[in-house]
């Protein structure tokens, strides 16, 4: 059955992607989408026999990988309570995102193909989750990576969609990079890159060292440091951030499924299944800690001010991750794990809707020419108003629970950490500022006054931009097609109860009983119980921020909408910090991008071109083509020139032979 | 020094300056008869080895027949020859450098030169046989094989000369004796009834 | 001195040929006609008639009989197999092209058996009068084959340079044999050998050097190569086929025997001449040949460049290296006739054509062909798995295992540099526009083509017989 979850995506991948052109659009589709199905509905078997019920843990090896050594690898589905909640966010948003891509994509040409990339893009996923050691995590891992440069890149003939493609690409690589060297250093420490071989080594490791670059590191720390490098270039942690926003450039139902549900949770999820050696490094901790409190802040303070209704939601995902790393951070892994498991809904389910309305829209993105849209598209507005009523946190909801438990978590752990204390002040004003730009962006969409038909025709006066069958665009936007109309309905449900549903398993009593030996927490880690213990008033701050973000954004988008403006014309230059997501991708150009292609183009003109062509092969064949020329002279045709050189063979070889053949004697 | 001795050097010195003036002799004509020159001291030096078989087959067939073709085609030829010693002038130069330089390293050879003391050279005349007898011995004998090899050579030598020669022309009349001595009045005569004023057909 | 029959059981397929070439130019003389009529079938049944002689053959039997002269081994049959095959297959190709081209005189059947024949005894010479007589026999035929289209002027002028040089070389060969005869007091190769001892003097490396002068001419290896493009080129086709193929394995074969049974205490003096010639040989084999557009020429300086990689493996002076020398030259036969039976389909209505360019476009207007071709190629460059590869590697590694390193390296560097002119002729086959297309050639020349081009391609499938044959051979000369 746990091969099936894994492969059935992936046989939709070998269909749809070989044999595409052959079935036609719609039996592309229809496969992988009922495949998929198929896996959601195993998986949601499997989270109720492994994490509900008797929870037995399990991990089949399929095949020896490769065996060099020491080093042994295999191909094996671990299948703990971990696993399983990540089977079902997986594959519950995927199947979703298939269905409803059914209906957004029919317009686009090349559907077999997209289909094929998302069933791909899960099978790395499930690979990812499911691995039992680091190296087959990084298999998964890399063709996630590979699936998201695919999908993001899908409309190549846009070039801002392949810089976008390789952005996500490159960057991801730093983060790889960490990841491999992570991995490298465990491999050295333990001897073993299996999960089990490795956490049962790893309280032993605890005090270890190592030694490089001249100075001695906590062994734990350095490897915890390095893998979590891999996290924050997955998860789009602060500094690893700027290609999540880029990657909007891909179709919606691709942001939705893989940059807010779940590639971007890879990190997370990662952190929490090698919680056993996080546990070992206060200092890792600390770290993903403070990494998870600024990202929180810095993104859903660029949220506010963005105009793109995709990049709006995009921060707010940035933002949400580092909520999850804070939980993490703060030893609290079940806090992340269901953050990102209520997040995947309330997310997947903003990202379908604001999809829903580009598609009303006819691929408009930029909030400034929306509005007043909620009577156009009532089911969407509904759909919307509640996937912001769950992620700014209203009561009830999913984010309630989830948001709110790590903020508390984060306050606990403020009684002994001061990083822990300042990530409790960054999460609860990020708070407000997610209610802020979530509301904001309810408002600038549903209400107001309408602006964006003039535009509409003024951007598409004669209905002419390279898709056929758009003549139900004319004129007024409308309702989305039901195959898009139920998936936003399943997660709106999910947005709402899911928190609520799941709390107690999740982070609750009967989490110990839950979570079993997925999740590795120390002997002095409490942070669930410590949680319940904290001051009322803690508990009160987030709401009191997201009602305050409500009334703030209710005032300037509905009230009074000419404040936005005027606030912008009084603090220019932090308006312009902010909408430019303080200049970080301007610094990277600076520091990176440009000095990478100068000492490239030094190589490449003044070392590959300048010296080894010139030395090398362009050298070596222009003297060919002399010695050819040369050679070809001598062939005078006359004879006596013939006779010569045989003359002159001669009298050479006798002469050597005179001179050192005979000498021996 | 014997009367041998002498002979030897008379022979051998005329030897090398006749073919040096076939080389140099501007004359085709007078270079041929150089090399004739040269051919006939060369068997006498066969001879004072006491190889006379060779010395006559040298003076017969080189001499006499291969010479004397050889004079024909000179004369009969219209080459050149002051083009042909300008291009020689041209190369002299070089030509005669790598000359100088392999005699130079054969003399020192040749100084060096100890006849494989311990092996027994054949001799041209044998106990009790003369050289022409000791020849036909061995050649149809110990030599059988090489001696049909050669005549496979100049067999060869023959089908080529006539492959690269011999022109089968149409429309050429060749006389046939035969056929002429043949001939009868009846082959030769045919008569022909002319009526009076007409002519007959020439053919 | 043995009994005559024992003689003639050691020389069977020499005596088969002689007594059927005096047979067939009587018949060619009493037929009376000028055309060849059935001499090449007959010339064919004789040729085929000797190599089953030689295959027949009781293993192990071997001897040495005429007086010294005639040597019976392994390794003679080898080479000698290898020139019969590659005499027959010329016949069997050049028949149509001579009756294209009004030439098929009965002489060139008659003249290709007597130059086999020489081929035959130089191969099994055992002494320098021999070796001489042998060489002769097989060039004075293959001069008069090189001019056989007299009133070509390129054909006359080809003959008459193979001829003048030819003999230039013979002289030097004689004046070399006489060196060796006067400080060695021997004309036998074991005689010789045996008056060398351990020391050779300054004389007997001077006649060495020139008696391999002339051996080199007829292997046509720099400096001594000269004649070799203008004479492939001029020559008829078929000629140059011949020309190409069974020669250089009689040549090969008798400069192995000449070194390995005469000169063994001289190793160190012939190697170096030797890896000098290999050296030569294989760069030119390789510059020279970039520019030519004649496709012909290009053979020519291909095969120069195989001599010399053929060399690699005699210098090695081992058994190894042997044995890759007549390894190659196994490989070398195959991939050279079936060159040759590409180009001699080369004919765009009835008449010949051999430039490269001609070849344009052959993939889109004969794709078999053009696959064949490209086969030979690849494997003339040695790329595995093809049979060229193997034949290189051999003797390479031989080199290696001899310590010469030096030459191997510069051998792998000469095959890269050559690699591009065949490649070059797959790329004008498959990415030039066509050219107009060839007739379609006839059937023995596409069998032929196609024979060589596919056992070249699965030769690694069963190679074993090739490699034991060489192996035994090999020994048989140690």
């Amino acid at each position: 059955m746990y091969s099936a979850i894994v492969f059935l995506p992936l046989l939709g991948f070998l269909i749809a992607g070989l044999g595409g052109k052959k079935l036609g659009d719609r039996p592309s589709e229809i496969i992988t989408t009922a495949l998929l199905f198929v896996s959601c509905a195993l998986s949601w078997i499997t989270f109720v026999d492994v994490g509900l019920h008797d929870g037995h843990f399990s991990a089949p090896v399929l095949a020896n990988w490769l065996t060099s050594g020491e080093l042994k690898i295999d191909w094996s589905l671990r299948i703990d309570t971990l696993t399983s909640v990540m089977l079902i966010v997986v594959t519950t948003v995927s199947a979703l995102v298939h269905l409803y891509s059914i209906g957004y994509m029919h317009e686009d040409s090349s559907r077999p193909r997209f289909f094929a990339y998302l069933s791909l893009f899960t099978f790395a996923m499930l690979m990812l989750v499911t691995s039992d050691n680091l190296a087959q995590m990084f298999f998964g891992w890399e063709g996630v990576g590979l699936a998201s440069y695919l999908l993001i890149g899908f409309w190549y003939e846009k070039p801002s969609a392949n810089a976008a493609a390789i952005k996500a690409f490159v960057v991801n690589r730093v983060g790889d990079f960490g990841f491999s060297l992570g991995m490298f250093l465990v491999f050295m420490l333990t001897g073993s890159i299996a999960f089990d071989t490795i956490f049962a080594a790893a309280p032993g490791l605890a005090n270890k060292s190592v030694h490089a670059f001249g100075l001695d590191w906590n062994a734990m720390t350095l490897a915890c440091l390095l893998l979590f490098m891999g996290a924050m270039g997955k998860s789009a942690q602060f500094l690893l951030h700027t290609w999540l926003p880029d990657a909007m450039e891909g179709p919606t139902p691709v942001s939705a499924l893989i940059h807010a549900a779940t590639m971007v949770t890879a990190g997370v999820f990662m952190v929490a299944r090698l919680s056993p050696l996080f546990e070992q490094s206060a200092t890792a901790l600390t770290v993903v800690t403070l990494v998870g409190g600024i990202t929180a802040f810095f993104a859903a303070t660029v949220g506010l001010v963005q105009n793109d209704i995709k990049r709006v939601i995009a921060y707010s995902t940035c933002s949400q991750l580092g909520y999850m790393f804070v939980g993490l951070g703060v030893g609290g892994y079940a806090l992340g794990i269901f953050h990102l498991f209520t997040h995947a809904f309330f997310k997947a389910l903003l990202f379908l809707g604001a999809g829903s309305v580009i598609h009303a829209l006819h691929h408009e993105q930029d909030m400034r020419r929306m509005g007043g849209l909620w009577s156009k598209i009532p089911v969407t507005f509904a759909c919307m108003t509640i996937g912001t009523l769950a992620l700014t946190g209203f009561p009830m909801t999913a984010g309630y629970f989830s948001k709110d438990a790590i903020i508390e978590g984060a306050f606990a752990a403020g009684g002994h950490s001061g990083v822990a204390m300042l990530a409790f002040v960054l999460l609860v004003v990020a708070a407000g500022m997610t209610s802020f730009y979530s509301w904001r962006l309810v408002f600038m969409t549903f209400f107001g006054e309408r602006r964006w038909s003039e535009q509409y025709r003024l951007l598409h006066p004669e209905h002419d931009h390279g898709h056929d069958d758009h003549h139900h665009h004319v004129g007024e936007p409308h309702e989305s097609p039901l195959t898009m109309m139920v998936p936003l309905f399943v997660l709106s449900i999910g947005a709402l109860a899911a928190g609520y549903l799941f709390k107690g398993e999740f982070i609750g009593h009967a989490a110990g009983e839950f979570w079993r030996t997925s999740l590795f927490t120390g002997e002095h880690n409490h942070i669930l119980h410590e949680m319940h213990e904290i001051p009322e008033w803690v508990g009160y701050a987030p709401f009191a921020m997201m009602v305050g973000g409500f009334v703030v954004a209710l005032f300037m988008y509905v009230v009074a909408p000419k404040v936005p403006a005027t606030l912008a014309g009084k603090f220019p230059a932090l308006y312009k910090f902010l909408l430019n997501k303080w200049y970080f991708d301007e610094l990277y150009d600076k520091i990176f991008v440009k000095p990478a292609f100068w000492l490239g183009r030094l190589f490449w003109k003044g070392g590959d071109g300048a010296i080894i062509d010139r030395l090398g092969p362009d050298g070596v064949a222009a003297r060919v083509v002399d010695g050819a020329g040369f050679a070809s002279r001598l062939q005078t045709g006359f004879i006596y020139n013939y006779a010569f050189a045989m003359l002159l063979g001669l009298a050479a070889l006798i002469t050597y032979g005179m001179f050192s053949l005979g000498g021996g004697q | 020094m014997s009367v041998a001795t002498a002979f030897f050097y008379l022979f051998s010195i005329i030897t090398i300056a006749s073919a040096a003036m076939v080389i140099v002799g501007r004359n085709p004509v007078h270079s041929v008869l150089f090399l004739i020159l040269a051919f006939v001291s060369a068997a006498g030096l066969f001879v004072l080895t006491g190889a006379e078989f060779l010395a006559m087959l040298l003076v017969v067939v080189y001499v006499g027949a291969v010479m004397v073709l050889f004079l024909f085609v000179v004369m009969m030829l219209d080459v050149d020859f002051a083009q042909l010693q300008k291009t020689v002038g041209k190369y002299l130069p070089v030509g005669g450098l790598i000359t100088l330089v392999v005699l130079a390293e054969l003399v020192l050879v040749v100084g060096s030169w100890n006849v494989a003391p311990e092996s027994v050279l054949s001799t041209p005349t044998p106990a009790g046989l003369s050289n022409t007898a000791a020849l036909g011995q061995v050649l149809y004998t110990q030599y059988a094989y090489l001696f049909q090899a050669a005549g496979l050579v100049l067999l060869t030598a023959m089908i080529g000369a006539i492959v690269l020669t011999l022109h089968h022309r149409p429309n050429v009349k060749r006389q046939d004796i035969s056929a002429q001595n043949a001939r009868t009045r009846a082959t030769a005569i045919e008569n022909k009834h002319v009526p009076s004023r007409t002519g007959v057909p020439v053919p | 001195m043995e009994t005559l029959q024992l003689a003639l059981v050691h020389a069977l397929p020499e005596v088969i040929l002689a007594i059927g070439v005096i047979a067939m130019v009587l018949v060619g003389a009493f037929r009376g006609k000028p055309d060849d009529g059935p001499m090449s079938e007959i010339a064919v049944v004789l040729l085929g008639a000797a190599l089953v002689a030689i295959v027949l053959k009781t293993p192990g039997v071997s001897g040495v009989v005429f007086d010294n002269a005639f040597v019976d081994d392994r390794f003679g049959d080898f080479m000698k197999a290898l020139a019969l095959i590659g005499s027959i297959v010329t016949l069997l190709m050049a028949g149509d092209f001579f009756r294209g081209e009004g030439i098929n005189k009965f002489e060139f059947p008659i003249l290709v058996v007597l130059a086999t024949l020489g081929m035959m005894m130089l191969i099994s010479a055992n002494g320098l009068i021999a070796l001489y007589l042998g060489l002769e026999l097989m060039s004075l035929a293959l001069y008069v084959t090189a001019a056989l289209s007299r009133d070509d002027a390129r054909a006359s002028e080809a003959g008459l340079k193979y001829f003048v040089l030819g003999a230039l070389s013979s002289g030097m060969l004689l004046y070399g044999a006489s060196l060796l005869y006067g400080f060695s007091g021997n004309v036998s190769f074991a005689g010789i050998a045996a008056a060398i001892g351990d020391h050779p003097n300054v004389g007997v490396i001077f006649g060495l050097v020139f008696l391999f002068t002339g051996l080199a001419f007829k292997m046509s290896v720099v400096p001594f190569h000269m004649w070799t493009p203008d004479v492939y080129e001029g020559a008829p086709t078929p000629v140059t086929a011949f020309f190409a193929s069974a020669p250089k394995m009689a040549a090969v074969a008798i400069a192995t025997r000449v070194i390995y049974t005469a000169f063994p205490g001289a190793t160190h003096q012939w190697q170096q001449i030797v890896i000098f010639m290999s050296i030569a040989s294989m760069a030119l084999g390789a510059f020279a040949a970039i520019k030519q557009d004649n496709i012909k020429r290009l053979m020519a300086y291909s095969s120069i460049g195989h001599m010399g990689f053929a060399l690699v493996g005699l210098a090695a002076g081992t058994e190894e290296g042997v044995k890759g020398v007549l390894f190659y030259m196994a490989i070398y036969l195959v991939m050279t006739l079936g060159a040759f039976a590409a180009i001699l389909s080369m004919r765009v209505n009835g008449k010949p054509v051999e430039k490269i360019s001609d070849l344009s476009g052959l993939d889109n207007t004969n794709r078999p062909m053009a696959l064949f071709i490209a086969l030979l190629m690849v494997s003339l460059s040695g790329v595995p798995p093809l049979a060229g590869f193997f034949a290189k590697w051999y003797v390479f590694l031989a080199a290696v295992q001899a310590n010469l390193f030096t030459l191997a390296v510069i051998g792998v560097l000469c095959s890269a540099v050559a690699a591009f002119y065949y490649w070059r002729i797959i790329k004008v086959m498959y990415f030039d526009d066509a050219a107009p297309a060839f007739d379609k050639p006839s059937l023995t020349l596409r069998a032929v083509l196609a024979v060589s081009a596919v056992s070249m391609l699965l030769y690694w499938v069963y190679p074993a017989p090739l490699v034991q044959a060489a192996d035994s051979a090999a020994k048989s000369l140690f």
